[in-house]
């Protein structure tokens, strides 16, 4: 018979001193998934594990974890027949395999995650249409497994950064991508979500069970938003605009003076060491080249203005 | 074998060594590369988000530029293949968008061109000369020399223009690092994010995240990590000396832009590769 090996992660905080690794041999059944795997070994091997699930058809969200390194729904994933089981990252453990999704659901209360109307209620039927919801619809899908939170570097220095992770704000912009809201979402993406702070790695997108295109379709949206709302904390994306706009191409010291100001001069050293490597050559910036394109790209900047869609 | 070449910004600013290296590295494998030198900045990630139709026009007007020679178009940078690509896809899909972008280019005197190809250097290596020219170009095959591929995101994800569902399946450098004649080790960064795109706000995630893959890599044996975005040599290599700091440990590992190492094996020194551009020095024991 063949063997399904699980090496699963075993920590109960208020018992364990450390976290420790458990090997389960599982006899393999056909089309077994992860989650059948933990079945058989909560049945019959040690009880007392933890580990959580609901629906057990991909729609509940519960038991996302971790199988060597990849986060993934043990419902919907077939068993390997090598497996590291681990619990979901960035978020508090407690225990073996269970998370607390307790402060996911505080973010959501302080971004505020509930349909705002600005207009009363225009009664029954609501005059809307397929179309006006498009941009939302991606949104809808999120099951809030949290796989995304986990999957995110961002927030791997205790999230520290300021940046809220891609699970609050899938939540964020189902109600910011929907045109019955009237509330300033990008204005919370922004300071609450700290969403400059996104790094566009697409690990998130990877690894959603129901394939949300969390960048360009949550993320960047939200981006938009929260520039027009908040543009005091996009003046990266402003500079950036500005340089290309008079030059047609970027320069990044042009461009890290314009975003910091004199912040940028904070490290001197460093400075000097990539000016005598030949790393930087501020008379390039000082002195920019002629683009041969600076003509067609400017009139494309012109033409496209009014158009922040 | 002629291309059109999207040098991109960065191999004209912060990696002169890129561009350079390329400048070399390209006759020597056949490619002859026709400069698209009034082509813009394709966005980055910065005007994607504040302005779509911007974008689309800035990247369709440098696919219609490359259609417009009639040749596939190489890129040097991981973002800007993304972008273009990007750019690709959503005017396939939206005929309405399409036809007021190729409106907008039809003032400037340009057709957009859907059917140019958009190839990577590392694909031209790999699948335009070949790993049977390369072998046959090969001088000096770089025994010995242990390397870590650094991907970059852009190059391997998001899954629907790569087709990884797991993007740690890429293995493309780690085969061209063995026809090199190199040794590829595996370490914990091969497939993650460098952090650039925040950087120039702060260096604070990058230093962060790529601190830890620079420090495994050296601790896994590398001599150096080879990336093909110049982006990610820019955090790799010019922050080292803050993942240091941040590490308290001392860092020094060389990163080479991917011709970098091509360009050593087909037989070019070091000075012809403007390896001494590098923030941290690169001595390979190679001349």
């Amino acid at each position: 018979m063949d063997i399904v090996r699980a090496k699963v992660f075993r920590f109960d905080p208020e018992v364990d001193h450390a976290p420790r690794f458990e090997t389960f041999e599982v006899p393999y059944v056909p089309q077994m998934r992860v989650l059948d795997v933990l079945d058989y070994i909560h049945e019959t091997l040690a009880q007392d594990i933890g580990y959580r699930w609901f629906c057990g058809v991909q729609k509940c969200g519960c038991c996302a974890l971790r199988v060597n390194g990849r986060e993934l729904l043990a419902c919907w994933e077939p068993a390997q027949v090598d497996m590291v089981i681990e619990p979901l990252k960035h978020v508090p453990l407690v225990r073996d395999l269970v998370v607390d999704r307790g402060p996911f659901e505080d973010d959501l209360m302080r971004l505020e995650t509930w349909l705002q109307r600005s207009k009363p209620h225009p009664g029954f039927p609501e005059p809307l249409f397929h179309r006006a919801m498009v941009p939302a619809i991606e949104a809808l899908k999120c099951l809030a497994c949290l796989a995304c939170q986990s999957a995110c570097p961002v927030l791997e220095d205790d999230g520290n950064t300021g940046f809220i992770g891609p699970a609050p704000l899938v939540q964020l912009a189902q109600f910011a991508l929907d045109p019955r809201d009237g509330a300033d979402r990008g204005r919370t993406a922004a300071i609450e979500g700290g969403i400059f702070q996104c790094i566009s790695c697409y690990k998130c997108q990877e690894v959603c069970p129901t394939e949300i295109p969390l960048v360009d379709g949550i993320i960047e949206p939200l981006k938009r938003k929260a520039i027009a709302s908040a543009p005091e904390k996009a003046a990266h994306t402003r500079a950036f605009l500005d340089i290309v706009e008079e030059r047609g191409y970027i320069d990044p010291v042009q461009l890290v003076l314009k975003t910091r100001g004199l912040a940028a001069l904070t490290r001197p050293g460093w400075a000097l060491r990539l000016l005598l490597r030949r790393k930087v050559d501020p008379r390039k910036s000082v002195f920019p080249k002629r683009h041969k394109g600076v003509a067609q790209v400017r009139k494309l900047f012109e033409k496209m203005r009014g158009r922040r869609s | 074998m002629k291309l059109a070449y999207y040098p991109g910004c960065s191999s004209q600013s912060t990696c002169l060594e890129l561009g350079a290296s390329m400048a070399q590295v390209a006759p020597r494998l056949g490619l002859d590369l026709i400069a698209l030198e009034s082509a813009s900045c394709t966005g980055s990630r910065e005007i994607r988000s504040a302005n779509r139709d911007l974008f689309l026009a800035l990247n369709a007007r440098i696919l219609a530029q490359a259609g417009a020679l009639d040749l596939p178009l190489m890129t040097v940078c991981n973002t800007c293949t993304l972008n273009l690509l990007d750019t690709r896809k959503a005017l396939a899909e939206d005929s309405e968008t399409r036809s007021r972008i190729g409106d907008v280019l039809g003032e400037l005197g340009l057709v957009y061109r859907p059917e140019v190809e958009i190839d990577h250097f590392l694909w031209v290596l790999l699948e335009r000369v070949g790993a049977g020219r390369l072998r046959e170009l090969i001088v000096r095959p770089l025994s010995g020399l242990k390397v870590a591929a650094f991907y970059g995101c852009h190059l391997i994800r998001p899954q629907h223009h790569y087709g990884f569902a797991d993007a740690r399946e890429a293995h493309m450098i780690e085969d061209l690092a063995d026809i090199l004649g190199c040794e590829s080790i595996d370490y914990i960064g091969r497939t993650e994010c460098c952090g650039f795109h925040t950087s120039a706000e702060s260096e604070k995630v990058a230093v962060g995240l790529a601190g830890r893959y620079v420090r495994s890599a050296s601790e896994c044996g590398a001599h150096t990590l080879v990336t093909p975005c110049p982006l990610c040599h820019t955090v790799l290599d010019a922050f080292q000396g803050q993942m240091s700091e941040q590490l308290k440990t001392n860092l020094d590992l060389p990163v080479l832009h991917l011709p970098q190492l091509v360009g050593l094996a087909l037989g070019l020194k070091p000075a012809d590769l403007e390896l001494s551009r590098h923030a941290v020095a690169v001595e390979l024991g190679i001349d």
